[in-house]
Order: C-alpha cells, then sequence, then structure tokens
C-alpha cells in the first residue's frame, strides 16, 4: 500500500526477533556472530533439501484439489533435515542448554524471517494493492519463532546422552510434532475449509500448546537432574 | 585474504549489533526491485470520443486516470473517479459530477446491453450526443460490467454512503473494515494521431450503347459512430446500408453480365469513409472527382445519387431530399418507381419524400446526400428514419446482439438493431425500383407487380445477415480502420468479386488547418487496486505498537512463567 504500511508489517514481523534477542540476554553473550553462522547453517540446509527435493520427488500433476496425502507426508519427512541442522549447530557451541537452544532458534528463525518473508513484504506491502496477507505474514513470522525455539528444545533433549528412559517416548513425539506441524496445519486446512485468519488463529494455538508442553518436558529435565 | 575479511565482518558484527542492520537489511532490501503489484481486478475500459472536427474540440480531452472510485452518493466528488451504473445514469448527475470536478466518470454497462428496459437505453442514445458536445477535460471511460466490477461497485457504494448518523466509534470502525479502490488506467496520455487516413472503395459497372451514358451513383458509408469508438458497432448505421449496397452490386453485376440485360446505365458503387464525420471519405472523393480530373463520370451526366443510410429495420421509408425533383428527371422516375413498386408489391410499407433544406450555417451536413447537392448533383438519402437527428444513427446502442430465441419469442429488442427480414425487404424494393428505371420498365408498358428479382436473382437473405453479421462482429468507428484493417480489405474483396475498377480513396487531414484530428488511447486497461485509507494505516501502526508491547512484556516477564511451570513440576520430581 504505502511504505508506512511496510513499515508497520516489518515491524510486526521483525520486532518480537529483536526483543526476544535483547532479553534472553544474547547479546550479553556477544552471540550475534553465532547466530549468524546458524543462518548460514540453515542456508546449507535449506539448499541441500531444496536439490532432495527437486532430485526425488517429481512435480505431482494430479487433479486440481485432490489432496496428495502421501505425497506430502513424504515431503515434510524431509524437514527432518531441520533437525539434524539444529543439532550441528547445537553441537558446534559449547555452552550452558538454554543458550545453546536459544543461538540455535535465533539463528535459524531469523535466517527464515530474512530469506523467505522480507522480500514478499517489500514487494508487497509496499505497491498500491491492500491485502490483510502481509500482516498475516508477520504474525505467521512471530509464531515461527517460537516454533523454532521449540524445535531447538526438543532436539537438544532428544540428543543428551542423560535424558532418563522415562522422558524418551516423550521427547521423541515433540519431535514428530514439531517436524509435522506444518503437514498437520496443511491437512486441517484442507479438511475443514478454513479461512486465513482462522488458520493463523490454529497454528499460534498448537504452536503455544507445542511450547508449552516442550517447557514442561524442559523444566522437568534441567531441575530433575 | 579471506580471514582477514571474516575479521573484519567479524569486529563489525560483534562491536555493533545494531550497525549490520542499518547496513545489511537495506542493501537486501534495495537490491530487490520493487515489482508491481497484481491488480485486485483488471478489466478493459473504453474511452470516450475525442475528435475535433473543423477545429471544434468534441469529447473528453484526458486518458490519465489514478484516483479513488467513488459513486454519485459520497459527499466529495472532488478528484475522484466516479463510478455509475447505466440503470442509474442520468445527464443530471453526469453534469453534477463534472461540476464537483470529479477525477474522471466511469459508466458502467451492463453486458447485455438489449435486455435493459426500453426507456433507460432510449433516454441514453438520447444523451449520447450531449456528452460529446459539451467539452469534458476529465476522462470519461465506459467498462463492461462483470462480477468483480459490480462488487468493486457495491463495496465503493457502501464506503460512499453517508455517514453522517453514526458514531465516532463506529466511523472509525468503518474506515478500518470498508474497502476503498485505486482506478489506474496503464496508457499514456491521449496524443492527437497524425496522418491518419481514412479509406473509402469505388467500384463500377460500366453500361453498354453509346456515348455519354447516364450515371447512377450509389453510396453507403460504412463506419460507425457512439459515445465510445470502440463500442460502436453501427448495425443498422450504417452497416445496413453496406450491406444492401453489396447485395445491390451483385445482383446488377449478374444482370450486366448478359448481354440482353446489359442497361444503358452505368452504375458507381461507393463505400466511403469518415461518414459520421460530416461525410469526409465523399467529401474527397467529389472532390478529386469533378476539381482535379478532367473526364470522370460524376463529371459527365450523373442521372441521380442515392445514399444508403439507415435502411435495415422498421416499416416506412423516407427518401430524404435537399430539393423536390422536377417532373421528367430520372431523380422523379425514381421516386414514381419507388412508390408503384411499394404500393403494389408491399403495402405495409409506408413510403414518404422527406423535403429538408441544406443548412450551410450548420457544422455537421445532416445527410450523405447534401454533400452532392452541394456539388449540383442531383441526389437523395433513403432511410427508414425519418429524420437526420435520430439519435440511432450516432448510438453505442446501435448493435446487432439479437439473440434468436429472443427473435423466436417475438419480442422486439428494445434498442435499435437490424432486422434482417426487413432489410430484405427493403433492398428488394430498392432493387426493383432502380430496375425499373434503368430498363425504362413502366413506359414499356410493364405492370406495377412486375417482380424482376426472383428466382435465381433472388435477394439473398443469408448473403444480407452474413454481410451484417460480418460488419457487426467488430467495431468500425472511423479512429479504428484504418487502410490496413481487415474491414477496408474484406470490403474491397467483396467489391472486386461483381464490380469493375476497384478503386482505394484516402482523405487525410491538411497538415496545417486540419478538418479533423483523431486522438488514440481509446481502449485501456483499467487496474482497481484495494486501498485502505492513511488513517487505517495509523490505526494499525496503533495496534501493533500496543501488540509489541504485550510481547516486550511477556518476553520480559517469561522468568515468572518459567516459575510457575517449575513449581508445578516440582512435586512430580518429588515422586521420582
Amino acid at each position: 500500500m504505502t511504505l508506512f504500511h511496510f513499515g508497520n508489517c516489518f515491524a510486526l514481523a521483525y520486532f518480537p526477533y529483536f526483543i526476544t534477542y535483547k532479553c534472553s540476554g544474547l547479546s550479553e553473550y556477544n552471540a550475534f556472530w553465532r547466530c549468524v553462522q546458524a543462518g548460514a547453517t540453515y542456508l546449507f540446509v535449506q539448499l541441500c533439501k531444496m536439490l532432495f527435493l527437486a532430485t526425488f520427488f517429481p512435480t505431482w500433476e494430479g487433479g486440481a484439489g485432490v489432496y496428495d496425502f502421501v505425497g506430502e507426508f513424504m515431503k515434510a519427512t524431509v524437514d527432518l533435515a531441520d533437525l539434524l541442522g539444529l543439532h550441528l549447530v547445537m553441537s558446534r557451541n559449547a555452552g550452558k542448554g538454554e543458550y545453546k537452544i536459544m543461538v540455535a532458534a535465533m539463528g535459524w528463525a531469523t535466517a527464515e524471517l530474512v530469506m523467505s518473508r522480507c522480500l514478499p513484504l517489500w514487494v508487497g506491502a509496499r505497491g498500491i494493492e491492500f491485502d490483510w496477507k502481509y500482516i498475516q505474514m508477520s504474525f505467521d513470522s512471530n509464531i515461527s519463532l517460537a516454533h523454532y525455539i521449540t524445535m531447538a528444545a526438543a532436539v537438544w533433549m532428544f540428543t543428551r546422552y542423560d535424558l532418563p528412559k522415562s522422558f524418551r517416548l516423550p521427547v521423541t513425539v515433540l519431535v514428530a510434532l514439531c517436524v509435522y506441524k506444518a503437514f498437520l496445519m496443511e491437512l486441517f486446512v484442507h479438511v475443514f475449509l478454513l479461512g486465513s485468519w482462522t488458520v493463523l488463529l490454529v497454528k499460534a494455538v498448537l504452536t503455544g500448546a507445542i511450547s508449552l508442553a516442550s517447557l514442561f518436558l524442559f523444566v522437568n529435565l534441567v531441575h530433575s537432574s | 585474504m579471506f580471514e582477514e575479511a571474516s575479521e573484519v565482518f567479524d569486529n563489525m558484527f560483534k562491536s555493533s549489533f545494531p550497525l549490520t542492520f542499518i547496513v545489511f537489511i537495506p542493501a537486501v532490501l534495495i537490491l530487490v526491485s520493487p515489482l508491481p503489484a497484481e491488480a485486485a481486478h483488471e478489466f478493459t475500459v473504453y474511452r470516450m470520443q475525442q475528435y475535433d472536427l473543423q477545429g471544434q474540440p468534441y469529447g473528453t480531452r484526458n486518458s490519465i486516470l489514478n484516483t479513488e472510485a467513488r459513486t454519485m452518493e459520497a459527499d466529495v466528488l472532488s478528484r475522484r473517479c466516479v463510478l455509475m451504473r447505466l440503470a442509474d445514469f442520468s445527464f443530471d448527475k453526469y453534469q453534477k459530477a463534472l461540476r464537483q470536478s470529479a477525477g474522471a466518470v466511469v459508466i458502467m454497462l451492463p453486458k447485455n446491453m438489449s435486455a435493459m428496459p426500453q426507456d433507460v437505453l432510449q433516454q441514453f442514445m438520447e444523451l449520447e450526443p450531449d456528452m460529446l458536445t459539451t467539452e469534458t477535460i476529465v476522462p470519461v471511460y465506459f467498462a463492461i460490467e462483470d462480477d468483480e466490477l459490480l462488487s468493486i461497485y457495491t463495496q465503493t457504494l457502501t464506503s460512499s454512503s453517508s455517514q453522517g448518523s453514526l458514531s465516532a466509534a463506529e466511523v472509525l470502525l468503518h474506515t478500518a473494515t470498508a474497502n476503498g479502490f485505486q482506478m489506474v488506467t496503464s496508457g499514456a496520455q491521449s496524443k492527437a494521431i497524425s496522418d491518419w487516413a481514412i479509406t473509402s472503395l469505388e467500384g463500377r459497372l460500366t453500361g453498354v450503347g453509346g456515348e455519354d451514358l447516364p450515371t447512377i451513383v450509389l453510396v453507403a458509408h460504412y463506419d460507425s459512430f457512439g459515445v465510445a469508438p470502440w463500442l460502436s458497432y453501427g448495425a443498422d448505421s450504417n452497416g445496413s446500408g453496406v450491406s444492401m449496397l453489396l447485395e445491390l452490386a451483385r445482383l446488377f453485376s449478374k444482370l450486366y453480365t448478359y448481354k440482353r440485360t446489359h442497361a444503358a446505365y452505368n452504375l458507381l458503387f461507393f463505400v466511403s469513409g469518415g461518414g459520421k464525420f460530416n461525410y469526409q471519405g465523399t467529401k474527397r472523393w467529389l472532390e478529386d472527382n469533378l476539381d482535379h480530373t478532367d473526364s470522370s463520370l460524376l463529371q459527365d451526366n450523373v442521372a441521380f445519387v442515392m445514399c444508403l443510410d439507415t435502411v435495415g429495420n422498421g416499416d416506412s421509408l423516407h427518401l430524404h431530399v435537399s430539393k423536390p425533383p422536377k417532373e421528367g428527371t430520372p431523380q422523379s422516375s425514381l421516386l414514381k418507381e419507388l412508390e408503384m413498386v411499394i404500393s403494389s408489391q408491399y403495402p405495409e410499407v409506408k413510403f414518404s419524400m422527406v423535403h429538408k433544406k441544406i443548412n450551410l450555417a450548420d457544422d455537421m451536413l445532416a445527410w450523405e446526400h447534401e454533400r452532392f447537392g452541394i456539388r449540383r448533383l442531383p441526389a437523395f438519402t433513403l432511410s427508414h428514419l425519418p429524420s437526420h437527428r435520430s439519435v440511432q444513427r450516432s448510438s453505442i446502442m446501435d448493435v446487432r446482439s439479437v439473440s434468436f430465441s429472443r427473435h423466436g419469442a417475438g419480442e422486439p429488442p428494445s434498442g435499435p438493431h437490424v432486422d434482417v427480414k426487413r432489410l430484405c425487404r427493403n433492398t428488394k424494393v430498392v432493387a426493383e425500383a432502380l430496375a425499373r428505371v434503368i430498363y425504362n420498365l413502366t413506359e414499356k408498358g410493364a405492370p406495377g407487380d412486375l417482380q424482376i428479382f426472383t428466382e435465381q436473382m433472388q435477394v439473398q437473405e443469408e448473403q444480407l445477415a452474413a454481410v451484417v453479421e460480418w460488419l457487426t462482429a467488430q467495431p468500425r468507428a472511423a479512429q479504428l480502420v484504418d487502410k490496413d484493417s481487415s474491414v477496408v480489405s474484406t470490403l474491397e474483396y467483396h467489391l472486386g468479386r461483381h464490380l469493375k475498377d476497384v478503386k482505394r480513396h484516402y482523405v487525410k487531414a491538411d497538415k496545417r488547418d486540419p478538418e479533423f484530428v483523431f486522438y488514440d488511447q481509446l481502449k485501456q486497461t483499467m487496474n482497481a487496486y484495494r486501498v485502505k485509507p492513511a488513517i487505517f494505516d495509523l490505526l494499525l501502526a496503533v495496534c501493533i505498537a500496543a501488540y509489541l508491547g504485550l510481547m516486550y512484556l511477556a518476553i520480559q516477564n517469561f522468568g515468572v512463567l518459567y516459575g510457575i511451570v517449575r513449581r508445578l513440576t516440582q512435586p512430580k520430581a518429588k515422586a521420582h
């Protein structure tokens, strides 16, 4: 619409990252460079995923409106590479658990924000045409920040060698939920034919629930041992 | 080297966190070129006429449009694009919009014009000339309604309607939820087309039997006229005249191929261009033939000139003359033959002669025959219209689109159109009367109900229908038909099949003192972008600031949540 509108969207998308960075104390650790490294890993992992998808998943040209359940599931499975990437980032950083998780998640989410949202916002939100989807996109980036923090935490817990037996199952479920969340959302949208605002709300609630579960596990794990 | 570079970057990143964003984010953003956003709706609009005739400007003078849409219900129209539907259109509203200095006017026409009620069509047809004669500074466009456009209209209507009775909060809510539309045309400013050539076509059938044979000239102009050139299909005026002319050419060329029926009359056929612009094509043709050449059929012995204009409908025929024909001239004999053929063969047709003197003080000539009358050639126009002022001759409502199911139900379409049956009957009348004059049948004692054009020589209704169909398949406004256009070349081909010496005549306006000037940008693509008012942006900014504040508080006090969770899990931990 106008540059002002772009500013609105950008602030909405970006400021929560900034606040999180500042308030989580990462800035005091001088963790910026590590975050950038995490972002670079994100880029590398995405490239690998794309290559893999392009090689092994030919474009499915089914009828319009038909949902390719198995194909989408397989594609979501490729997102397991994200877990590997996050693990890689965390294993290269020494430090406390929270610190490792936050660095990996911040770098990862910020790289995603820059790579996949800045461009559409710059092009779309500045145009004459007004559309709510840019505001929605900005909200979505906030949700994805929470999502990646949860995911990093889950990966961190999953890869701990001293993880108690009783934790194994819930953590595995949590990791699986994180990976297949996008797939589940798509399925939701397809089955219930949700509107764009409802999708955003469902996504926020789902992510919130997963995050809370993850927090419970994390707190339990950290303070039980 | 790389290590050095990385060190520099490292230091930069480490030393000042905000600096990186000042440097890098804009760099990334600027690298990306700003692309135009996709429009909410894209539709074709047709601009109102813009032309100068004899130095006098007509129609709209502008083509650029980039303003927000409003309907007539809005309080303030200045610098806004006013949307109007044909059903609600009136000259008062149009004038009101222009008086309030609206930025542009877009008139929405229904898809199926013939389904509109008669009075609406009639009213609009009467307004068309008025809209053109008043010079309009702002652009005026016509668009064909579709569902998207209607929805845009409805949304604009809701946001335009008065908000006087609402409270401040309601108005604020209204501003946030209502959609505005920014109308933008893609084209450039309209400018005069230089060196536009109007094409006319001529063809002849030469008679036999001695020198200095009398010549009968048959004339019809092929161009159409309406308030918007791209919407003027001109079915009745003058697709019907051209199709009748082509049919007459076919019939008489047949007669002229046999020695026994080869008459002692030259037939000259002329399909003129620029007929709606004071008969420019005819004017030049006459100048070329009478002033510049030594020998021409028009110079020697012209029996009469018959112009065909708007002959495809109605149950009456009028012979428009500027001087009543004297007894004994070929003109008066044709008049008598027409009367005889109509009275003996087609009694349902009302025939009359209409006498109107040429008014040289008028800007526009009334009928095409007046061009010939000025040059002292005996001429008249045949039409089913009783007066030259009839608005049907210059309306965008004059279209062919008559669905056959409607036709079959016996319900005539409300607007002007071509009724092929009547066109066929009129053609028959003219052909019979002409043949009686050419072969001098009445003096030879032939009865009044003698039919010449029967069996193989029948007037072919399908042929007429096909020609009308083809002519009305595309707009034929004089600004759109150039010398390479398919209309001209197909007409030339048609004439060439039956006539000899088919020639083109071009008219170009004089460079220094042009008699007519046409302008371009008559058809454009208009984009309707959904927009919100500036107050909405401010409102949004406040909301986002509040949201971010909440986020800040939430993240700042994350420890509280952490503590709660810890307290909740502690008993469990003890149980282990």
